[in-house]
């Protein structure tokens, strides 16, 4: 299913280079293909190797690649997607119905309606907050979820939920699970990108993209917010430019006298290519990443060329540039907390919401003309929503929530300018067509063509997969293709 | 008296079944076709004692004479056989796997050669061991039998009796040793390889002009008495017993704190060079060598125990939640019989847990024959999670000490726990005064009442006011100050108490429960759900298992002795394979490979040996020199086939491409620790502090594993904190922890190996990921940034001497007119282009041209071919 570019990369572009890995840790993947190479001759007794050649789906996938932008901290859905005009109502009064909260020391059972206005935007009639306006502008492209739900009220486990199925530590990130699964399209990027941001790690730090039992390639290899970018793939800031070319052109006379004066030893000569691959992997991932080549246009639409957006926009047209490129997967975290707002949050939101929706607006609207939306599933939503009531009287905020919250996709199969669920009527509870942290994934895996079963890994302790034996179901009406459609 | 009986009594020895030759072009049943037929078939057709579809295919006779379905086979004919219909149709074998078209191609052709076997069949066969004369004939199997030196056309080129073997083979193909290797390599190689560090610029200096008669052999026993030799050779060792400082199995991955101990006895053991049957019995049943309980023990005792850890080197996740323990538990008793016979013996008995191993003649009785060997301390339904096999060596007075201290520190945190509560009353009485006067007697009681009997009104009003719930946990929420000031104090309090305590002193070790010795039995297909007979401790028996003879329940013993009756017989030098794999081993870390090529294959698919006899000399030679390891590896070292330049010659390579024969030597790689501590030697960093806890790692802020303190917070997160580590920093590989989810980035590229459970022969891989490494690593960049520093330190601003300083301490060898010259020039055009660059951060001091220039300089040395091999 070939896609249509009008860009200069296609997504093909680098696979007809020699293959390669990335990253210390992330850069392991062609060592371990090596590795496996270069045993002696031994009886194969089912040695299993594992790379990340692409791998055809089990059924026609919908989407290839993935944009995960994960709003760690916990975006308030009644302030910003799931208006509650009951809420509004009873602002203030108390609340009498059963409340889990994080912090019971600034618990209150008070009512707080939103203090923000909702209109209706798209053809589709999507009431969303003020705080997003340019969310307004894409109503159309996109599916909102309004019923997630985790059930987990602290941050750690419900990120691992979300992001690796259940709630214990240490397993596969999803982003292992596409790359084990798929592998990548292209032999000269990272198959799995993780773009942090400057504000610090979220909750749960590295673990958010580890590879926990599966094969350690499988690993996201990190795009740091500041230089060098990608550890040991970038030059530290000292030896770029002429100083690394002058070191390289040296080590490459040195090696070649070495060479001459060992005529005939192979390894001698392979070390010699492998110096010039590793430039030239340099060269592919420093491309991928400098957005200078852009159009002032596209810098504009991400909101790049101002303070308040310039990060955040970055990071998601390099997003768009990595999948144009063959990445299999990116998460973009937000940083630490972004969205926890316990307190403060009629400031401190709409500071978030300023940094970040015209950015992720513009990743959907860039993907949609370039033609790749259709292809690449795009997921903005964070491991939780607030509460209805006050958290702390003297600076408002809102306790934790993951019982009801929201999320929107958008491409890759899924329907666009869709509403799906409904929480109650105080935005407490998801009640109607609840997505659990298992249906999410069971999608996710269907969009992919990829059967539940047998995305699995075989460990010590027996078979491992995304969803380990727990029950999630296909969200169907979020979808382009029916059930019916998928059989026929 | 101890009922011994010898163990030919106890087992029926397999009997050669048939006798004769296999003769003829003609494919012949044992040709091929038994082979394919073993690994495909004999699981359910031959070697369980209930025959499905009544098909045995373990003779071409039962064969023919077919099972429920008829005749297997119609010779001449093989369309019309059934075997050949159910394989071609993919009937069988059941399951995923299906013969190769070559396989079914083979079974074809012999069957329409008329399905002849080579031999007279058997009437019938007996269930479990058949040995064919091929299989009995293995040439590892054979007793090691000291060989006569071989004649040479030139004994003048024989500097030791190894020479004699490899020459010889050389003039046999009409070719000889090449020239002996320069001074300046030689000393670099054999500072290498016996003490995995790069020679000094000093040492270099004088060797290469020492041009007494002796200077080598003098440099040899320097380099052998040397206390990195055992850490080199220590890491060798290490990587066959899977040493590593975590428990691995599941994403826990618990720390095992005192492993390190096991590091630190082999290292001892090495450069004591104890004799390696008594470090092999050591460490299979040092514990035997004792009498419980293990207390008050003197140092030479604990060791003994320590030697131990060789057996609990295995993942374990049994003291992990989560996992089956049934399953982890048998997981631990298969790596360890996986570590004993990969380290031991050069073959892998792991296959035949579940059937007779497909290609070597070992039985599933043959299995668990060695696993009854260690069923009395790994017993897996008396089962001791790890943290129960840690022995502590406290004195009874250390002991005693302790106790004291557990009872302050109960009395200190009794009176905190008061304090708190009273905290907690306190903060409640205020909270409840902002409460209505009116609410507040309702309240009360509703705090007083018991959960479960509290009315729907009691129940709302704890939820309108969840202060109504305060306790030790959460009183916090409601203090000023988040009890930070009661934290401290306290904690303070805690830590004086807690560090009056004695510190711990644990080893972790094998040891049996006395007179706890379980019944072994056959798992069919390896299920330990299904148990069938019992089986008697016992070696292979195609090792001709009659030599081992197992104590039988001697009242006396507190032990059942099995595993010292077995390393007994493992070294006591009749066994076959033992000696040789061990020289094989050592071979293979002074000449880059093993004699045998399969490190730890010694079986019918591993490689034969380029030498055996050579291979049995050696292994013969070490038993009767005692078992020494020094005296084996100066042989090796001071031979002429050593000191070889590694130089291609045409002659040789048009018949040995591969360096088989030794004509020259091979160029190596370094390994990944070596290369490691080859930096921190070249930038003056090298720490040489010996033994103790390990270096700790740690994921850094992207996930990269680096040596350093774990001070993520408990939700993962970085604080940013750092521990300083001082000098421990830069001590040698071999002490920073091993962890089997967090593999040092580091070493993990230059192929580190993972310990699942162990490594029995290391890659050497030439990929990008290490040119990175090298180019990029904050690692590489710093300690080339500190070499210059030291070199400037030394040497003075002079670019000349700055360049023949840094080469000597990348290279080990002064460089030519020419490489100095170019030398020079690179230093003198990087320190220009240094001075005229634009600095980065324009607030830093500009760093000095010349130090840029030279740090760029060594950079480039340190990533080059010339430091990363080995002539």
């Amino acid at each position: 299913m070939p896609h249509h570019s009008r860009r200069h990369y296609s997504r093909r572009h680098f696979l007809s280079q020699q293959a390669f890995g990335l990253g210390g840790l992330a850069l392991s993947w062609l060592l371990r293909e090596d590795a496996a190479r270069a045993t002696p001759p031994k009886p194969l007794l089912e040695r299993l190797t594992y790379d990340l050649k692409p791998r055809i789906a089990t059924r026609e996938p919908q989407a290839r690649a993935m944009i995960s932008m994960f709003m760690q901290g916990g975006p308030s859905h009644v302030d910003l997607c799931d208006p509650k005009p009951e809420l509004t109502k009873r602002h203030l009064q108390t609340y009498t119905g059963d409340i889990k909260y994080d912090n019971a020391a600034e618990a209150s059972a008070k009512l707080f309606g939103t203090p923000w206005k909702f209109a209706k935007y798209g053809q589709c009639g999507m009431d969303l907050s003020e705080l997003l306006p340019h969310l307004g502008q894409i109503a159309d492209d996109i599916c909102l979820i309004r019923s997630m739900h985790t059930g987990v009220n602290n941050h750690g486990q419900s990120i691992s939920a979300l992001n690796t199925g259940a709630i214990g530590s240490g397993r596969p990130a999803l982003g292992s699970w596409f790359t084990y699964a798929l592998g990548s399209e292209s032999q000269n990027l990272p198959a799995f990108v993780v773009l942090s941001d400057p504000g610090g790690l979220p909750v749960l730090g590295v673990e958010n993209w580890q590879n926990g039992w599966l094969p350690s390639l499988y690993q996201g290899t990190v795009v740091r917010p500041r230089e060098p970018r990608i550890l040991n793939l970038d030059p530290p800031e000292q030896l770029r430019g002429p100083a690394q070319q002058q070191y390289l052109s040296y080590l490459e006379r040195l090696n070649h006298e070495h060479l001459e004066a060992h005529p005939r030893e192979h390894d001698l000569a392979a070390r010699i290519q492998s110096y010039q691959l590793a430039a030239r992997m340099q060269v592919a991932a420093k491309e991928a990443l400098d957005i200078s080549g852009e159009t002032a246009a596209t810098h504009k639409m991400y909101g790049i060329d101002e303070p308040q957006t310039r990060d955040y926009g970055t990071r998601c047209l390099i997003a768009r540039r990595l999948v144009e490129r063959g990445v299999r997967f990116v998460q973009i975290f937000t940083g630490n907390q972004t969205w926890d707002h316990h307190g403060n949050i009629q400031k401190a939101l709409p500071d978030v919401c300023q940094k970040t929706d015209k950015p992720a607006a513009a990743l959907v609207q860039d993907l949609k003309q370039i033609g790749l939306l259709d292809t690449t599933l795009v997921h903005w939503g964070g491991e939780m929503g607030r509460l209805p009531v006050i958290q702390n009287e003297k600076s408002i905020g809102r306790d934790h929530n993951t019982y009801g919250f929201s999320s929107w996709l958008a491409g890759g199969g899924v329907k666009a300018g869709c509403i799906h669920g409904e929480t109650d009527e105080l935005g407490h509870k998801a009640v109607k067509d609840v997505v659990t942290h298992h249906d999410y994934h069971t999608t996710l895996l269907h969009l992919f063509g990829l059967d539940l079963e047998r995305v699995s890994f075989t460990r010590p302790t027996g078979v491992g997969s995304l969803l380990d034996g727990q029950t999630g179901n296909v969200v169907w009406n979020i979808l382009r293709r029916g059930p019916r459609e998928e059989k026929a | 008296m101890p009922r011994v009986l010898p163990l030919i009594v106890l087992l029926a020895m397999p009997a050669t079944l048939w006798a004769g030759q296999p003769s003829g072009d003609a494919e012949h049943f044992e040709t091929r076709v038994r082979a394919i037929l073993k690994a495909q078939c004999w699981q359910c057709h031959g070697e369980e004692a209930e025959l499905q579809g009544s098909l045995d295919a373990r003779l071409a006779r039962f064969l023919l004479k077919g099972g429920d379905s008829g005749a297997a086979v119609v010779p001449g004919n093989h369309a019309e056989s059934l075997l050949y219909q159910r394989v071609t149709s993919g009937e069988m074998p059941p399951g995923k796997k299906k013969l190769t078209p070559r396989d079914v191609e083979t079974i074809a052709q012999w069957i329409d050669a008329g399905a002849k076997s080579s031999r007279h069949e058997p009437e019938s066969l007996p269930a479990g061991d058949t040995f064919t004369p091929e299989e009995r004939e293995h040439w590892s199997f054979q007793p090691i039998r000291r060989p006569h030196l071989p004649e040479v056309q030139h004994p003048e080129l024989v500097a030791s009796p190894i020479d004699s073997f490899l020459l010889a083979r050389l003039e046999s193909r009409g070719v000889s040793f090449g020239p002996p290797a320069e001074r300046a390599v030689l000393i670099r190689r054999l500072t290498y390889d016996l003490t995995g560090l790069p020679p000094s610029p000093e040492a270099v200096t004088e060797f290469v002009a020492d041009d007494s008669p002796n200077a080598y052999e003098r440099l040899v026993d320097r380099l052998l008495d040397s206390p990195a030799y055992g850490e080199r050779w220590g890491r060798h060792w290490l990587d066959v017993a899977g040493y590593a400082d975590t428990d691995g199995y599941t994403e826990r991955d618990a720390e095992r704190k005192w492993a390190y101990k096991y590091r630190d006895y082999v290292i001892r053991a090495l450069n004591q060079d104890k004799p390696w049957n008594e470090f092999l019995v050591e460490q299979l049943a040092g514990d035997e060598l004792l009498t419980p309980p293990y207390a008050n023990l003197s140092p030479e005792q604990a060791d003994k125990l320590i030697a131990t850890g060789l057996l609990r080197m295995g993942p374990d996740g049994t003291a992990d939640g989560g996992v089956d323990q049934n399953v982890a538990r048998n997981d631990v008793i298969a790596d360890t019989i996986k570590i004993v016979s990969t380290s031991l013996l050069g073959i892998t008995v792991g296959c035949a847990q579940c059937h007779a191993h497909r290609y070597d003649p070992i039985s599933q009785t043959d299995y668990y024959r060695i696993r009854a060997l260690f069923e009395p301390a790994y017993d897996w339904k008396n089962w001791r999670p790890p943290p129960a096999r840690l022995i502590s060596l406290w004195s009874n007075e250390t002991r005693e000490q302790a106790a004291a201290v557990e009872a302050e520190l109960k009395e200190v945190t009794a009176r905190r726990d008061a304090e708190l509560d009273q905290l907690v009353s306190e903060t409640f009485e205020r909270e409840l005064a902002k409460l209505p006067a009116e609410a507040q007697g309702p309240a009360r009681t509703a705090r007083a009442t018991a959960t479960a009997e509290r009315s729907e009104e009691q129940k709302q009003l704890i939820k309108e006011n969840p202060f109504l719930n305060v306790d030790r946990g959460s009183v916090y929420l409601y203090l000023p100050d988040r009890l930070t000031g009661f934290q401290k104090k306290w904690g303070d309090l805690i830590e004086a108490c807690g560090k009056k305590r004695p510190a711990d002193d644990m080893v972790q070790c094998l040891t049996e429960v006395s007179g706890q010795i379980p019944a072994t039995k056959l798992f069919a297909r390896g299920d330990f759900n299904q148990p069938r007979q019992d089986v008697a401790p016992g070696e292979l028996a195609i090792l001709n298992a009659g030599l081992l003879t197992i104590p039988l329940g001697d009242p006396a013993r507190s032990s059942s002795g099995r595993r010292l009756a077995y390393a007994q017989h493992l070294t006591d030098g009749q066994h076959p394979l033992v000696a040789r794999v061990l020289v094989n081993r050592f071979w293979r870390h002074n000449f880059g490979r093993g004699l045998v090529a399969t490190l730890g294959d010694f079986g019918l698919l591993g490689e034969r040996p380029s030498h055996p006899e050579l291979l049995d000399w050696l292994a013969d030679d070490f038993m009767r020199g005692g078992w020494r390891l020094k005296r084996v590896q100066r042989l090796m070292v001071t031979s002429a086939a050593y000191r070889q330049s590694s130089n291609h010659r045409e002659d040789l390579d048009a018949i040995d491409p591969e360096n088989r024969l030794l004509g020259r030597m091979s160029v190596r790689r370094l390994e990944a620790e070596t290369i490691r501590d080859s930096l921190l030697a070249a930038s003056g960093r090298l720490e040489n502090k010996m033994f103790g806890p390990p270096i700790p790692v740690t994921p850094d802020d992207v996930g990269q594993i680096i040596v350093g303190v774990d001070t993520r917070d408990s939700a993962g997160r970085p604080t940013g904190k750092v521990v300083p580590l001082g000098e421990d920093e830069f001590r040698r590989s071999i002490y920073v922890q091993v962890s089997r989810t967090k593999p040092l980035g580091m070493l993990e590229p230059f192929d580190a190996p993972t310990m699942t459970p162990n490594c029995e022969q290391r890659a050497s891989s030439t990929v990008a990921p290490q040119s990175l490494l090298m180019m990029n690593s904050a690692f590489a960049v710093q300690q080339s940034e500190t070499m210059a520093a030291r070199i400037a330190r030394e040497v003075g601003s002079d670019p000349a001497a700055q360049f023949r300083r840094a080469w000597l301490l990348a290279f080990a060898r002064v460089p030519a007119e020419a490489e100095l010259s170019a030398g020079v020039t690179f230093l003198t055009e990087q320190a220009l282009a240094a001075a005229a660059a634009t600095p980065t951060d324009p607030k830093a001091p500009k760093p000095d041209p010349a130090q840029v220039a030279l740090a760029r300089l060594c950079h480039a040395l340190v990533s080059s071919n010339g430091f990363l091999y080995i002539d």
